[in-house]
């Protein structure tokens, strides 16, 4: 496999396999066909590393350094922030639960006049702290952990009942710690793990989980793993829940870690 | 010779305390209220008067507002420790339903918790009542001496109190006088948890950093420990990794958020911190020197 190819981290690793067998007296020829590097990547390595030791032997970070991406302009992220704070159905286009990258880009380009990838929002998002990992509960099935059990009992029959991947979600609600303040956070992660978003000023009240919920249930029949909110003692959001025939909450149980 | 540590100091003073008590008082009673410092004074005593059980019973002053893992901790250190534990509540407040939501924290502190230990030491006869306040948790306490003298109506006189030069105290008492005696009144809440860290001191889980549901009143994050705990119109408890840095009645109680889940990690926090555990405590915010009120009245 061409090194263009090959991660920076396995890249890595065998440019130093490649010096240690240099180091044991092999020719290039031999650590280029036990690594699988180019003869010339070999060289380059071996060179490396007797010009500055084992620490220049890695390559460097391919693209741009995290934080000296361009910085969206105050004007757009205030837009961006205005959003994120109202309800997705009062604005626009579709009925969603919250805003994804996809619609807020749409959102800028159609009020706005405004053209921003969906890359550089996610970029936004996770420059802000609002960018949430969706979990890999498909690795729970096997594990023999409390985690495993939960996945199996709780939420593989809801998930088993819905086909479709687009039904099955995934979601919490969160603090981030932001330099202006406490931002109250509810997302999403649909099929793919496609983010969805909504923020808040104040810890969300029950409406508004109902306004997502309602909105994910408008889809279509859908299972949602929820963490970070303890519904149980809410009358407003039980009432509703117990009134659904096709959309399932499933509770995330508190001493469960699901974040990798 | 070799020197001591100064934990070991302090632990030899407060053994040392425990012991002119026991000598010098006719019934003493230790507090035990099942916090971090409860933990290390029970311990303390049970060092002191090693290999048999401390010569005086626990009492717990219940207010029915302690959180849940409280009272099972308590129940089962009790049984383990094999010590008799006296629970009292105060039986008017019971009748009247005072609680911290309808009636206040003011009130709820001087009736459940004032009234109810002047009550529990008048019941019992008690001369003597080890606590577990520190100097470093509020001002008044800070002022306070180790060996605090009560009138016969339980109250404290700031002005009036007896010097400890040398580490001598002086525990004559008038008729009808009691001592309310603080052994860990030196310690710091860094020490309490360095030690223990180092002798492996039972202590309630709420202590340790988990994902709680709690509630937002007035800046301070509320546990939601029963369905008693009253929620605003629309309010949904949010589950966040907290712990709590002083344990009390759950609705007065403030958590901290933390990931500190093991004691050396508790412990680099302390480190960091800035603030005095007490800044939780609504019941410290109540008026101006509310506490030093308080301690007047009888309030430990």
């Amino acid at each position: 496999m061409a090194t263009k190819h090959l991660s920076p981290e396995v890249l890595n690793e065998r440019r130093k396999q490649a010096v240690r067998l240099r180091l044991d007296g092999y020719t290039v020829a031999v650590a280029s066909q036990q690594t699988g590097l180019s003869a010339p990547t070999v060289s380059a390595a071996w060179k490396a590393f007797r010009e500055g030791g084992w620490a220049a032997v890695p390559v460097k970070p391919r693209g741009r350094l995290k934080g000296q991406a361009n910085v969206l302009s105050a004007d757009i992220q205030a837009l961006l922030w205005q959003m994120l704070y109202q309800e997705p159905q009062d604005n626009l286009l579709h009925t969603m639960p919250g805003w994804g990258s996809a619609d807020l880009a749409e959102w800028l380009n159609t009020y706005h006049a405004v053209e921003l990838s969906q890359r550089a929002i996610e970029h936004w998002w996770e420059a802000e702290g609002l960018k949430h990992e969706p979990w890999r509960l498909n690795h729970f099935a096997k594990q023999r952990s409390q985690e495993g059990r939960w996945f199996r009992k709780s939420v593989l029959p809801r998930f088993a009942q819905l086909k479709d991947a687009d039904q099955r979600w995934q979601g919490g609600v969160r603090r981030v710690a932001h330099p202006s303040g406490s931002i109250y956070q509810i997302y999403l992660h649909g099929s793919r793990g496609r983010l969805l978003m909504r923020c808040f000023k104040k810890p969300p009240e029950a409406k508004a989980y109902v306004a997502v919920f309602e909105a994910l249930a408008s889809l279509g029949a859908a299972a949602l793993v929820f963490h970070g909110a303890l519904f149980s003692a809410s009358p407003e959001v039980t009432a509703w829940l117990d009134q659904q025939p096709s959309f399932w909450l499933v509770p995330v149980p508190a001493d469960l870690v699901l974040d990798e | 010779m070799t020197s001591l540590t100064h934990l070991q100091r302090l632990e030899a003073e407060s053994i040392q305390i425990m012991r002119e008590v026991v000598a010098e008082a006719e019934n003493p009673v230790m507090l035990y209220s099942v916090g971090k410092d409860s933990a290390v004074m029970l311990h303390l005593a049970r060092k002191a008067f090693a290999p048999g059980p401390p010569p005086f019973p626990l009492l717990h002053v219940d207010t029915r507002w302690k959180f849940r893992a409280m009272y099972e901790f308590r129940d089962k250190m009790a049984e383990d420790i094999g010590m008799d534990l006296l629970v009292h509540i105060n039986p008017e407040g019971v009748e009247k339903d005072i609680n911290p939501f309808t009636h206040g924290s003011a009130i709820h502190t001087d009736v459940m918790k004032t009234e109810g230990l002047k009550q529990a030491l008048d019941k019992y006869g008690f001369d003597a009542a080890f606590g577990g306040a520190r100097r470093d948790e509020e001002k008044s306490r800070a002022k306070e001496r180790i060996f605090s003298f009560r009138s016969a109506q339980h109250r404290w006189d700031p002005k009036n109190q007896r010097p400890e030069l040398w580490k001598l105290y002086n525990t004559r008492k008038n008729p009808k006088e009691s001592i309310r005696v603080f052994p860990i009144s030196n310690w710091t809440e860094l020490d309490i948890w360095q030690y223990i860290h180092l002798q492996n001191i039972p202590i309630v889980p709420l202590y340790y950093s988990a994902e709680r549901p709690v509630v937002e009143r007035d800046g301070a994050l509320i546990m939601v420990d029963d369905e008693r705990m009253p929620l605003e119109p629309g309010e949904v408890p949010m589950m966040r990794k907290v712990r709590f840095r002083t344990l009390g009645c759950y609705p007065l109680t403030g958590a901290v958020e933390s990931e500190a889940d093991t004691l050396p990690a508790i412990i680099q926090e302390m480190l960091l911190t800035k603030t005095s555990e007490r800044q939780g405590r609504v019941i410290d915010h109540d008026s101006a020197a509310s506490m030093e009120k308080k301690k007047q009245e009888g309030y430990f």
